[in-house]
């Protein structure tokens, strides 16, 4: 970090200033340095011991066996071998993912793009619906989810018992592993409030000139929102996508209760649970590290998968920062 | 301006040294050995002394028994007292034993003998042998061989049976005569034409289930019910016999069998999901919901607690046609306890385990509130054990020839989570190829040995 | 849901109807009119649908909290009587109070700290000039979209087996001292936007750095300190994976969200009891939410839109 070495203000006025106003100015500049190291001190601590610290550590012990007894033993690529070609589950993690990536991440923007249109045709109650659509979005995932697992229940869910009332099939849900997923992306669209909300707020953004334009051109509905609205909100869109498949990068607490609670083994003791349920397919690669590293205490493979974990995360972020400028974006 | 400068030199210089130390506490995160032989602290020697002793009973019959027997122990040594948690499954155990400190766990007891291996390969707990000797203790003696067994892994004694369970066969005896049924089925034909005519069918649903065969279904799963077949699961040089084993591939599709002969995955799992808790008094036998379960010994007391509206008996668990000679065995298992390498009071410790295993009065007054089989020679034969023929039929199939347990593994009960997760996919269709699951088990098996090694 | 009764007949009258102040109401005029009224229900009878979709899990949930362990058990919808004791019997499970403290602990304590660390750090990155600076805020957004398992590991060891502080909130709170990247980031996107000349301004009257952070900046800062504040709260009481990593296998420190689950194995299917635990676990969430939505949906569309 460089960040202690100088300041930029007034560097350009002293090249051929006299001595003491020389001294003056460097006095000056260390004064500045000091002063933007104190006000950064807690996160340069912060970003040191929890961040560069277990980085490297975790780039370590992914060379290493080690069980949390004893001391580390440097393996070489052993951890990685065993990741990439013995551990079916990793691959199958890895899949889960891509699933959630394309497919939630897709349905809720989608979703709360439409959700942040209807707000903003609706003309009366507008407060309340507002309230109602965005109020999901705050419950607690750990109870979101239980309730999720609640009503979706194949035997005593209301869900399945509306479905079987009016004739339609009844899905297994959180028990079938062909429908957990799905049952996930629900609950991610009903939490869908944040994107509707920057959604709402970005349409309202949009100039209205530029409807009252088109509308004199002649364009419909559709075709005002093909050519006026989605050029307007496209970067929304971007940053909804983006941060949408970081989140899903990150994808644990869900997935973890829906499989615990589905499951049914959920805290009996002596019983440890069976993670990804129904058929691993629940896993994603968060929960991977959690079994590796917290239940099995193979802490070198936990640390392969974490750092795979952690390319993917920051690959998809350096598009986010190259995509939204704006995010670097200064006042000078 | 200046003594806001100041301000900032002096935090400059704090932020420094808080630095420092975290840095001086990052170096320190190298390696802590774990301690050698235990015993030898003087926590046993008059002072008061507090042990942490984790378990995972809960409920409420269970932790009053288990604080009954604590505080026969409290009452034989005064100086020494025991705090008890319960509930604790083994993951934490392995969690709170790396992480060491004060408020781990100085004894700590297991239901599972999964993760003896582990206990012991690692070094978690200490090797109770030196303990045992310097107390004349003959293990081979006061224990029974098999549970001496599943106790150690590769002479490492590093933990010992706190009592033992088996698993058998409980039915309901009401639906038994309703369908017109006299005994217990004895081999799996018959167990299968049993199942089927207790079911009785409601909408699309049951109204009465014969036996749930899902592995879910608590109890009923791939480790137990291949206790009826006494497979081999490694090979002498410690190699995976699951796909080579053909009693593994047999169980499998005996299980698959009875799932269609019983209405098919779908349903049985959508039934099932309606189930009440295990250990609860809505388990679905002690409900009426299944007719007839797999389960361990325990169950004998929660229903005598819980006086279900029917009558109930127990039988040893049905065998293979091609077994018949071996009727009356079963899973065998147990609870059982150690002392945590970390912990800094192993004397006291290993007076409060001591007395837990091989205190006759304490074991037998202890398998007779929680219903489990004795672990000692001279429990088994006390005439203190209060054994009704219901219970009897577990302590014989614990005494019984032919019954195995799962080999103890480096790894823990990591190979069990394998083929229990092929179990799942086979049973619910999604893997169709028995011999290419059960050849992918085997490697990953071998494949996560290799890598704990 | 009675809010389709709230129709109100004039609204579509409202919009402009060009034409029909004078003489006869003309035919296009009439069709404009209607497709306006048309057009109006549509987009209500969505946005009823829609909060259907939203608001039935909670109505559920609360009509099964209310309901007998037997017909909790059943597929009904409706109660059949209302065991208001239900309630009652979850707080009284033991721990379920300790929890709350926890929680509130480790939300309250947790929200403090960011805030107090985290403002100065926004603060610089904002508002002074300095090398490094464009490297700084890659890292605290590198920071903030690390997933928290990818340094559990080493985090877990240093914290549980070098300071013995396991079985405790303490790791998870500790931190929260030493800048939140996430808060760090909303704070430097707010900051942004406040002119530079009321801080020169309060630097000509020789105010300090430190005073003028804390007599100009905080006080125009309010609302996004406040989203701030909520967010961290918010995430805080949310927070499953950090529990459950170090606190898991102490009781005594466990939080809502993590006890929450362990309630559910222990009641596996009293269905009722596990709806009003859950519905307790949400309830103060949502009532913070009422009280502040304005700084809330602030702070959500700062996220997005001002970036």
């Amino acid at each position: 970090m460089s960040l202690a070495s100088a300041t930029r203000k007034g560097a350009g006025a002293t090249a051929p200033a006299a001595p003491p106003v020389q001294q003056l100015l460097r006095r000056k500049r260390r004064r500045a340095a000091a002063r933007t190291l104190a006000f950064l001190s807690p996160w340069l601590i912060g970003f040191s011991v929890f961040f560069l610290y277990p980085l490297i550590s975790t780039i370590y012990f992914s060379f290493t066996k080690y069980n949390g007894f004893g001391s580390p033993t440097f393996t070489g690529l052993k951890n990685w071998d065993y990741v990439f070609n013995d551990l079916p589950a990793f691959w199958q993690g890895l899949r889960n993912t891509l699933w959630l990536v394309v497919v939630m991440v897709s349905l809720r923007v989608l979703f709360g793009l439409g959700i942040g249109l209807l707000i903003t045709k609706i003309k009366s109650g507008v407060g309340l619906f507002r309230t109602f659509f965005y109020l999901p979005y705050l419950a607690p995932p750990v109870a979101a989810t239980v309730a999720f697992a609640f009503l979706l229940n194949p035997g005593t869910g209301p869900v399945n018992h509306f479905l079987g009332e009016i004739g339609l099939p009844q899905p297994g849900w959180f028990s079938d592993p062909d429908w957990s997923k799905p049952a996930l992306t629900l609950l991610a669209m009903w939490g869908v409030g944040d994107l509707m909300v920057i959604f709402m707020a970005s349409l309202l953004d949009v100039p209205k000139e530029q409807y009252e334009a088109a509308e004199l051109d002649g364009a419909g509905p559709l075709q005002r929102f093909r050519y006026v609205t989605l050029p307007n909100i496209s970067p929304i869109i971007m940053f909804a996508v983006v941060t949408g498949v970081i989140q899903t990068m990150q994808y644990y607490t869900q997935a973890i209760v829906a499989a615990k609670v589905a499951g049914g083994n959920a805290g009996n003791s002596g019983q440890q649970f069976e993670p990804g349920y129904p058929s691993g397919s629940t896993w994603t690669l968060p929960q991977m590290v959690y079994n590796l590293g917290f239940q099995r205490f193979n802490y070198g493979a936990a640390c392969v998968v974490a750092l795979v974990l952690f390319v993917i995360s920051m690959a998809v972020t350096s598009v986010l920062l190259r995509r939204r400028s704006g995010f670097m974006a200064s006042d000078d | 301006m200046h003594p806001t400068t100041s301000r900032f030199r002096r935090s400059r210089r704090t932020v420094a040294a808080v630095t420092g130390s975290a840095v001086l506490a990052l170096l320190a995160t190298a390696c802590t050995g774990s301690s050698d032989g235990g015993g030898s602290d003087d926590s046993a020697s008059g002072k008061d002394v507090t042990i942490t002793f984790w378990h995972g009973w809960s409920q409420d019959a269970e932790v009053k028994a288990i604080n009954d027997n604590i505080a026969a122990f409290e009452k034989a040594h005064p100086n020494i007292h025991v705090k008890a948690v319960g509930n604790i499954a083994d993951d934490k155990v392995n969690q709170a034993l790396r992480a060491g400190g004060d408020d781990a766990p100085d004894v700590v007891s297991s239901f599972t003998t999964n993760n003896v291996g582990m206990f012991c390969s690692t070094k978690a707990f200490v090797d109770l042998k030196p303990l045992l000797a310097k107390d004349n203790i003959d293990a081979a003696k006061t224990f029974p061989a098999a549970m001496l067994d599943y106790t150690q892994f590769q002479g490492n004694q590093c933990s010992l049976p706190l009592l033992g369970d088996a698993f058998g066969l409980y039915y309901n005896k009401k639906a038994f005569t309703d369908a017109g049924i006299t005994n217990p089925p004895k081999t799996f034909s018959e167990f299968a034409d049993v199942a089927k005519r207790l079911t009785v069918a409601e909408g699309d649903g049951y109204k009465q289930l014969g036996f749930m065969p899902l592995y879910h279904g608590y109890e009923s799963t791939t480790e137990h019910f291949l206790g009826q077949y006494g497979p081999t699961y490694f090979d002498g040089s410690g190699k995976s016999t699951v796909a080579t084993d053909p009693k593994v591939a047999a169980m499998l599709n005996w299980q698959k069998g009875l799932v269609d002969q019983l209405g098919g995955y779908d349903k049985l799992e959508k039934f099932r999901a309606a189930f009440g808790e295990e250990f609860s008094a809505k388990n679905p036998f002690h409900t009426g919901q299944v007719a007839m379960a797999i389960d361990g010994e325990w169950r004998t007391a929660s229903l005598a607690t819980d006086k279900p509206d029917f009558e109930w008996a127990t039988a040893p668990f049905p065998v293979p046609d091609d077994q018949k000679d071996t009727y009356g065995r079963g899973y065998q298992t147990g609870t059982i306890v150690g002392i945590a390498s970390t912990s800094k009071k192993q004397a006291a410790a290993w007076e409060f385990v001591k007395f837990l295993t091989t205190d006759t009065d304490a074991v037998v007054s202890f398998a007779n509130a929680i219903h489990n089989v004795p672990s000692t020679f001279a429990a088994l034969e006390s005439p203190k054990l209060i054994a009704d023929e219901n219970f009897k039929t577990f302590v014989n199939i614990a005494k019984n020839a032919h019954s195995t347990t799962t080999p103890a593994v480096v790894n823990g009960g990591g190979y069990i989570v394998s083929l229990q997760n092929l179990g799942y996919d086979y049973e619910s269709g999604k893997q169709g190829d028995l011999a290419a699951g059960l050849a992918a088990t085997a490697k990953e098996i071998d494949a996560a040995i290799a890598q704990a090694k | 849901m009675t809010l389709s009764s709230t129709l109100p007949a004039e609204a579509p009258g409202k919009r402009p109807s060009r034409g029909t102040a004078r003489g006869p109401v003309t035919a296009a005029a009439r069709t404009a009119r209607r497709r306006a009224l048309l057009n109006w229900v549509a987009v209500h009878s969505l946005a009823v649908a829609a909060a259907l979709f939203f608001l039935l899990p909670f109505v559920f949930a609360f009509l099964t909290s209310v309901m007998s362990d037997g017909q909790a058990l059943t597929t009904d919808y409706w109660p059949t009587s209302w065991n208001w004791g239900n309630y009652g019997k979850v707080f009284n499970t033991p721990g379920f109070l300790t929890w709350w403290r926890n929680t509130l602990l480790y939300a309250g304590l947790g929200t403090v700290l960011t805030i107090v660390s985290s403002l100065p750090v926004a603060y610089a990155l904002a508002k002074f000039r300095f090398r490094g600076r464009n490297l700084a805020l890659t890292a605290v957004i590198a920071m903030m979209m690390l997933p928290p398992q990818v340094t559990i590991i080493p985090m877990y060891l240093f914290w549980a087996k070098q300071l013995g502080l396991g079985g405790s909130l303490w790791p998870l709170i500790i931190p929260m001292a030493f800048g939140d990247a996430f808060s760090i980031f909303l704070l430097r996107q707010f900051l942004l936007t406040i002119p530079r000349e009321y801080i020169e301004a309060a630097r000509i009257d020789g105010c300090g750095e430190l005073r003028t952070l804390l007599r100009v900046v905080v006080p125009m800062a309010k609302p996004a300190i406040a989203a701030v504040a909520l967010f961290q709260f918010f995430y805080c009481w949310n927070d499953y994976f950090g529990p459950q990593i170090y606190a898991s296998n102490n009781h005594d420190a466990w939080t809502l969200s993590y006890g929450l689950e362990s309630f559910k194995g222990a009641h596996h299917t009293n269905w009722n009891l596990t709806m009003a635990a859950t519905l307790l676990v949400m309830a103060p969430v949502i009532v913070l939410f009422f009280f502040a939505q304005k700084a809330f949906i602030e702070g959500v569309t700062l996220t997005g839109v001002k970036g």
